[in-house]
């Protein structure tokens, strides 16, 4: 079979050509009147969905339902999915890039339809969408910009988690037409919109809205090109001016000469307007060139990437600028060396000497035409000259010593997938450089939209690429679809995923459940190896304990508050208790979220007091309430919570017996502090005993501290040491010298000496060295150091002489100076002992 | 990203702070942060104030009190996702600022590390959910240092032991995961205690959920086969070894601690201690801090906060050492310095001079840190030259050292007497009970009467929070009595018996030199922690086989030099509390070949030691002790969940509100 060759269907426009490649024939059935449609196609060669555009009359045909549809079509005019439709209006019908069908109705109802099916997500564009109505939207990769009636416009970034956001408002007066610009391709990340008001265009974004001061407008007809850097504009009057998109500068203009306005006008790819009227297609380039293409029927053009497809009821065609590599290797009179290595495939197939000759001849450039005709051969969509090209390569690189195989064999392999995928029953017409943005990850999930299970596994296997989510949406599909019974249907599924890494079952056990087969939901679950995704949908299985179970197994204390939360809010208290019980987990969460709830931190004490009440945990059950007494503002309501305390702790008074005496002691005291604030006008609540004992001290109430102290039996050595700090504190010398007339003290003399030395009071520490020498226990030479930091010299060498420390009493005659009169008494006291 | 590369904190700090930018310039325009309180510090660390502003934020706020103003459309709140409490507030202020602005706002939410489900569940119930932009902001480790990384969760050995909340494991697991996933596992997991092994039970779950997850192809190249980067994990619970931090830590950074607390690398110091900020300074961190009102550090403040890190190289030469030898390297710093300024009047040629000046700022840096440290020194000998100070630490040493706990009995009621600060005293107890088993019922009962009355009824819940903490028992509490009191016992590993370990492990080495120190003993004066001694027993054997058996002996333990994980240790190690694991996590041979082609032939391999539950600085000088002496052979990086301290414990079980004071603070209200 002879292919027709490549140059077949080029059209010049300017110095470049453009091809119109036919993909596949008889799209529709005949019958159906396109003129009467709107169609609107996924970007990268997806599904189209038509619907009948109500603005225009039908002929009634009785054999056919008048019920409004949405019919999802592949590119090749396989009937997909049909999805009923009576939800009114339809005021904009578009695609994701990854295939989800949105379509807005007029009071601002988005449905996203995922996976081709017929199950939707539903959420609303608010800000006034359903009072003003929807007057048109416009899509992007994962996005959409909504006009409401009144011209405010709404912007989604996102179906999955839908914001919608109301941009800047635009001005007052009649939309002309409008366009968006992506938000990937703009400076402030956030999607653009071009609208035409009166005679110029605005620039709407989130946050402003800039006039661009245009005097040529109305435009009917605007749109941005895929790399959001140009804009065309189609004037009333049939011009089409090409600018850039920040509106600096104008790059061209054409005259169409036309009074009929276009249906579409669109890129194709990035260097060329398209304008298309019911049967006519015009192309224009750079500098107005323009090449022209006609139809037979009635057609629609869906924009992609790198070009449009035109579609219409026999054919599906793809127009786009032909790629530089595919113009050196094929161009009409071109002596490339790619174009020399194709010829010299054919004189090799002829036997021909030549071959040998072109190779000679282009030897020095021949890894580039090799290279060239590897690229060119991605470029085709004819199996025989992507064939021809590849050969052409391969003679090539057999000429070459060294060559680099790689992209060869990458060509290669894409070649097969997209060769695969192109075939009409499967319908992705995917260009070379669609499959790259798609991607192949991209492209296994379209196949997964259109069920082409076997084909999605033995790309995935060819490419290397991960297959788990292909088995899940295989088993998803079984239990929704499968008439098997659930046994079989789980030994099915199993059988087949059970090993295979990155299987989630839990996804198939949702739409297990989804389906309403809960008990294959179950099944499906326990082969789940990850504990954390069970979880939500057993809580939707109402498994609740299974579900705690599953959250304490996986450790995430997350999922664990999530469930506690979710069964607290659903389960009477007692139930409540009874499944965290069993949980020391659980029960740990549980308490500590109620220790800290509330805006201010506070606690959730009835729920602790009946935990710890039915747990019996009195211990604890107590410090609630000793917690709840801190809190009390005054000594009464305190002292009541802390008898509630009390009682809590009574049924085991002997194992309690020291709470219980604490609990009364600090009743006591807060009463006894009451009476002392009420007394002394001072206040004393809320100290400690040993601070009460010491503010008394150092008040001077001498005989009332005692009474505290022998009431909460404060320890002799401690009551002494407090003393002596509240007497310090106080600088209450006198106080001081009548201890120190005492015999003994429970905490010998240092801590007077060192404590009132610090305090300043050297003389009085000087007494009390005399006491801890008359207690003794001090090491030989250490009284002479505590006399010498009294500046007490003289005692200091008579300890030193008792002790016949001849080293300190010269360091005590050297301190005080030999001249002095107190030298000389320290020499007088030292001459007779320390003889020299 | 390849994969032969090593680890480095450096990595982890540059990740983090991406995605923090990242996140912001996703928010056009100005913008407000609202910022919890906890992350202010380490969020600080990673991105200066300028910074911020440059990603358009123009002012800060803190969650918690709810005064973020209405100036900015934009408003970003970066809390934790974990905490109930955080949603709530965020709700509030969502709810406030709706209510008092006439313009709309635009609210995003950073979750920090990960966006949680009760978090979602929660403001869906406050009815804010739709009105909120929220993103994951996935910080785990915050790297406090070049070999140190910390969750800091400041509230984790709360949580983990007081409240049994084990989110802090949960977090720490997932980033030690997420190491895993960049560097390959961890070829051996070993580890002391029962959150260790919980932890290292989470790492293999894991690992297990990553294979099964959906990015299996990615994961399973580069992260699921054995790193051959990284030689060991070492987990230890904090658990096995409570008595450690409740000693006084007595090396330079760890008196710091002690004394002025530090808190994510900086310490607030009293300004008439340390002089004002110098002007000429920048200070960037700081402006971050004190940015809520004004972003202007505010003038009157009395306190400075001080850069505590290596990136001050005077200090990372003094952090480590014990106090005592910190005076003298001071001075021979102080000395050289002035040297090398007067060197200015002997420089002759324009070119000495040049040579000077070039040095001149480097110079000047040196003075102001040097200038700060004298003046740290000098605040911390005043402190710990006060008699009270020299008591604590006699018991403390006396305790640890194993002599009879009754003895102390005085002492402590003495220190008590004195109305010693609560956290002190506690601590002095809490190594009385858990180094001898619990306490004399008798004795038990003086103590909480001492306490009670010293401080206030209201620690009543203080002493009940110890006892649930099981640092401070009776000896006839069930709990208790689980401790094996002799050597011989049979019953292990339920408490940690430090008399037996005490002599097994030597943790009391008082030959140890403080001024050229040959032991880790000398972190804390004579006393090895015993946290990091079991670090020694996988790390070290021959080490500690010499010093625990005696010298001379080393050629006998040959056999031990080549084990790996406990052997040649296992008896001394059934002695501390917990769970002991030693597991090897294996991969496919085939990957475990490419890999080691991959990394060639660098033969230095990571050790990462992990302490559940927080670590104190001493115990960080202590590893970095060992890590020097290592360091021909293997690099140790630090993981924790917090640092902690002593006093940092007792604060968990402390009970602030006093009795009588609640309608004081209604009226301050």
């Amino acid at each position: 079979m002879e292919a027709p060759h490549p140059t077949e269907g080029w059209e010049q426009v300017g110095e470049r050509f453009y091809r119109k490649i036919p993909l596949y024939t008889a799209i529709f059935d005949e019958d159906l009147d396109l003129d009467n449609y709107v169609i609107a196609g996924a970007p990268y060669a997806g599904a189209l969905a038509l619907y009948r555009d109500e603005n225009k009359l039908v002929a009634y045909q009785p054999s056919k339902s008048s019920k409004p549809t949405i019919d999802i079509y592949s590119c090749a005019g396989k009937l997909m999915r049909s999805i009923k439709w009576d939800n009114g209006a339809i005021k904009g019908l578009g695609w994701s890039v990854d295939e989800k069908l949105l379509v807005i109705t007029n009071d601002g109802t988005v449905r996203c339809y995922y996976g081709l099916q017929d199950d939707f997500t539903q959420f609303s564009l608010g800000n006034g969408a359903e009072d003003v109505g929807v007057n048109s939207c416009r899509f992007y990769d994962d996005g959409m910009v909504a006009l409401l009636s009144n011209n405010a416009l709404i912007s989604v970034t996102s179906y999955d988690e839908p914001r919608p956001k109301l941009l800047a408002s635009p001005p007052e007066g009649q939309v002309h037409s409008w366009a968006i610009i992506p938000p990937n391709y703009t400076l402030s990340r956030s999607v653009e919109v071009l609208l035409s008001i009166a005679q110029t265009v605005y620039v709407v974004d989130a946050s402003e809205c800039e006039d661009r001061f245009l005097d040529i407008g109305p435009f009917t007809q605007m749109s941005v090109s895929p790399n959001g850097k140009f804009a065309a504009l189609y004037t009333e009057t049939g011009q089409a001016h090409v600018i850039t998109s920040d509106f600096s500068t104008r790059l061209s203009e054409h005259d169409t000469k036309s009074k009929i306005p276009p249906k579409y006008l669109s890129w194709c790819g990035n260097d060329a307007v398209v304008i298309a009227w019911e049967d006519e297609v015009h192309v224009v380039g750079p500098n107005g060139a323009v090449a022209q293409f006609f139809y037979d029927n009635r057609i629609h053009l869906v924009p992609d990437t790198d070009g449009v497809r035109v579609i219409s009821n026999n054919l599906c065609d793809f127009l786009q600028k032909v790629p530089d590599v595919t113009e050196e290797v094929f161009g009409i009179g071109t002596e490339s060396p790619a174009s020399v290595l194709l010829d010299a495939v054919d004189q090799l197939d002829a036997q021909s000497p030549k071959a040998d000759d072109d190779i000679q001849l282009i030897r020095p450039q021949l890894p580039e035409a090799v290279d060239a005709c590897v690229n060119a051969a991605g470029q085709e969509f004819s199996v025989h000259w992507q064939k021809q090209l590849l050969k052409a390569a391969s003679f090539g690189k057999s000429v070459l010593d060294i060559y680099n195989s790689d992209d060869f064999v990458d060509m290669c392999e894409t070649l097969r997938v997209l060769n695969a995928v192109r075939f009409f029953e499967v319908g992705l017409p995917l260009s070379y450089e669609q499959y790259l943005r798609l991607t192949p990850e991209g492209l296994v999930s379209r196949l997964l939209n259109r069920h082409e299970y076997l084909l999605a596994l033995r790309i995935a296997g060819y490419l290397r690429l991960p297959t788990d989510k292909i088995y899940v949406h295989w088993a998803s599909a079984k239990v929704r679809l499968g008439a098997e019974d659930d046994d079989t249907a789980c030994r099915l599924i199993v059988d087949k995923l059970a090993g295979k890494p990155g299987i989630s079952f839990e996804s198939v056990a949702r739409a297990a459940y989804d389906e309403g087969r809960s008990r294959l939901a179950t099944q499906l679950l326990n082969h789940e190896p990850r504990a954390g995704r069970q979880v939500p949908l057993l809580l939707s299985m109402e498994e609740d304990e299974l579900a705690l179970d599953k959250a304490v197994e996986s450790g995430d204390t997350d999922l664990v508050y999530f469930v506690l939360h979710h069964l607290r809010r659903k389960l009477p208290l007692a139930a409540f208790f009874r499944a965290v019980n069993a949980r020391p987990l659980a029960t740990a969460l549980v308490e500590s979220s109620a220790r800290a709830r509330g805006p201010n931190g506070e606690e959730d004490t009835a729920l602790l007091k009946d935990l710890y009440y039915q747990d019996d945990r009195r211990l604890d059950g107590a410090d609630v309430f000793v917690r709840e007494a801190l809190r009390q503002p005054d000594a009464r309501t305190a002292s009541d919570k802390l008898a509630l305390a009390a009682k809590l702790l009574s049924d085991d008074a002997r194992g309690n017996a020291f709470e219980l005496a604490a609990l009364r002691e600090a009743a006591s005291l807060l009463r006894l502090q009451e009476a002392l604030d009420r007394d002394l006008t001072d206040s004393f609540t809320g100290l400690s005993v040993n601070d009460t004992v010491f503010k008394l001290v150092r008040l001077g109430y001498h005989t009332r501290a005692k009474k505290v102290a022998a009431e909460f039996r404060v320890p002799d050595r401690v009551l002494w040491w407090v003393r002596l700090r509240a007497l310090v504190a106080k600088r209450d010398w006198n106080e001081l010298e009548e201890v120190a007339k005492g015999k003994k003290s429970p905490i010998g003399w240092v801590p007077f000496y060192n404590l009132i030395l610090a305090a300043g009071n050297p003389r009085l520490a000087g007494v009390f060295v005399g006491k801890c020498v008359a207690a003794g226990g001090l090491e030989p030479g250490e009284a002479v150091i505590m006399y010498e930091k009294c500046g007490m010299r003289v005692r200091a060498a008579e300890e030193a002489v008792r002790h016949k420390d001849a080293e300190g009493w010269m360091r005590v005659l050297q301190a005080a100076g030999r001249g002095t009169p107190e030298g000389r008494e320290i020499e007088r006291l030292g001459a007779g002992v320390f003889k020299r | 990203m390849a994969p032969h590369v090593g680890f480095d904190t450096d990595q982890i700090r540059d990740k983090a702070r991406k995605d923090l930018l990242y996140l912001l310039e996703g928010v056009r325009g100005k913008k407000s942060l609202v910022i919890e309180k906890s992350l202010a510090g380490p969020v600080g660390a990673l991105v200066t104030a300028s910074t911020l502003r440059d990603y358009g934020v123009e002012k800060f706020f803190f969650l918690d009190t709810n005064n973020a103003d209405t100036s900015q459309r934009n408003v970003v709140f970066v809390a934790r996702g974990d905490s109930e409490h955080n949603v709530q507030a965020i709700a509030d202020h969502m709810k406030r600022l709706q209510r008092e602005s006439k313009t709309g706002h635009e609210f995003h939410i950073f979750w920090v590390p990960r966006r949680t489900l009760v978090s979602d569940k929660l403001l869906e119930e406050l009815g804010v959910l739709g009105d909120a932009e929220i993103a994951e902001l996935p910080l785990y480790f915050f790297p406090l240092d070049k070999d140190v990384l910390s969750l800091e969760l400041d509230d984790s050995f709360k949580d983990l032991y007081l409240s049994k909340d084990p989110t802090s494991i949960f977090m720490l697991a997932r980033a030690l995961t997420g190491i895993q996933q960049k560097h390959g596992v961890f070829p051996r997991i070993i580890g002391k205690g029962d959150n260790a092994k919980r932890v290292a039970e989470l790492l293999a779950r894991m690992r297990q959920e990553l294979l099964a997850g959906e990015d299996a192809h990615e994961a399973g190249k580069m992260g699921l086969t054995p790193s051959t980067t990284m030689e060991s994990l070492i987990i230890i619970d904090r658990e096995v070894d409570f008595v450690t931090p409740l000693l006084t830590q007595l090396t330079y950074e760890g008196l710091i601690d002690e004394m002025f607390g530090i808190q994510n690398n900086q310490t607030e110091v009293d300004s008439t201690i340390i002089g004002a900020p110098a002007q000429q300074q920048p200070q960037p961190q700081q402006q971050q801090q004190g940015a809520v009102p004004a972003p202007t550090a505010n003038p009157q403040a009395r306190t400075r906060k001080i850069q505590l890190d290596s990136s001050d190289k005077l200090f990372e030469q003094i952090r480590d050492t014990n106090f005592a030898v910190v005076g003298n390297i001071l001075g021979k710093v102080a000395r050289r310095l002035k040297t090398d300024l007067d060197s200015r009047h002997s420089s002759q040629t324009t070119a000495e001079l040049r040579e000077f000046v070039t040095k001149l700022p480097a110079l000047q840096t040196e003075q102001q840190s040097l200038k700060t440290h004298i003046a740290l020194a000098e605040e911390i000998k005043k402190s710990t030259q006060l008699e009270e100070f020299g008591r604590v630490l006699e018991v403390q040493q006396n305790l640890a050292a194993g002599a009879d706990p009754s003895s102390q009995f005085e002492a402590i009621e003495e220190l008590i007497a004195r109305d010693m600060p609560l956290p002190q005293v506690l601590r002095l107890l809490c190594i009385y009970s858990t180094i001898s088993g619990g306490i004399k019922a008798k004795e038990f009962d003086l103590f909480r009467r001492l306490i009670l009355e010293g401080y206030g009824f209201q620690h009543i819940l203080t002493l009940h929070n110890l006892e649930k903490l099981q640092l401070f028992l009776s000896r006839s509490s069930p709990l208790a009595s689980m401790i094996p009191m002799t050597a011989a016992a049979g019953a292990t590993g339920t408490k940690t018996n430090y008399t037996y370990l005490r002599k097994q492990l030597r943790l009391i080495n008082d030959e140890v030199k403080e001024h050229d120190p040959n032991d880790i003993a000398y972190v804390y004066s004579g006393y090895a922690p015993l946290s990091v001694r079991l670090v020694q027993c996988i790390l070290q054997k021959q080490f500690l086989l010499r010093i625990t058996k005696g010298n001379g002996v080393t050629s006998s333990v040959g056999a031990a030099g080549g084990a790996q994980g406990w052997r040649g240790f296992d008896d001394a190690v059934k002695h501390a509390r917990g769970q002991t694991f030693d597991e090897l996590q294996k991969g496919e041979d085939k990957a475990v070949k490419a890999r080691a082609l991959l990394s060639g032939g660098s033969d230095k391999k990571t050790v990462f030691v992990v302490f559940v539950g927080g670590i104190t600085f001493t115990e960080i000088a202590a590893l970095r002790f060992i890590a020097k002496e290592e360091a021909a052979r293997r690099n140790i990086v630090i993981c924790t969940t917090a640092i902690i301290s002593g006093n940092r414990m007792m604060e968990a079980a402390i009970e602030k509100e006093a009795f009588g004071k609640a309608g004081d603070q209604a009226d301050a209200r």
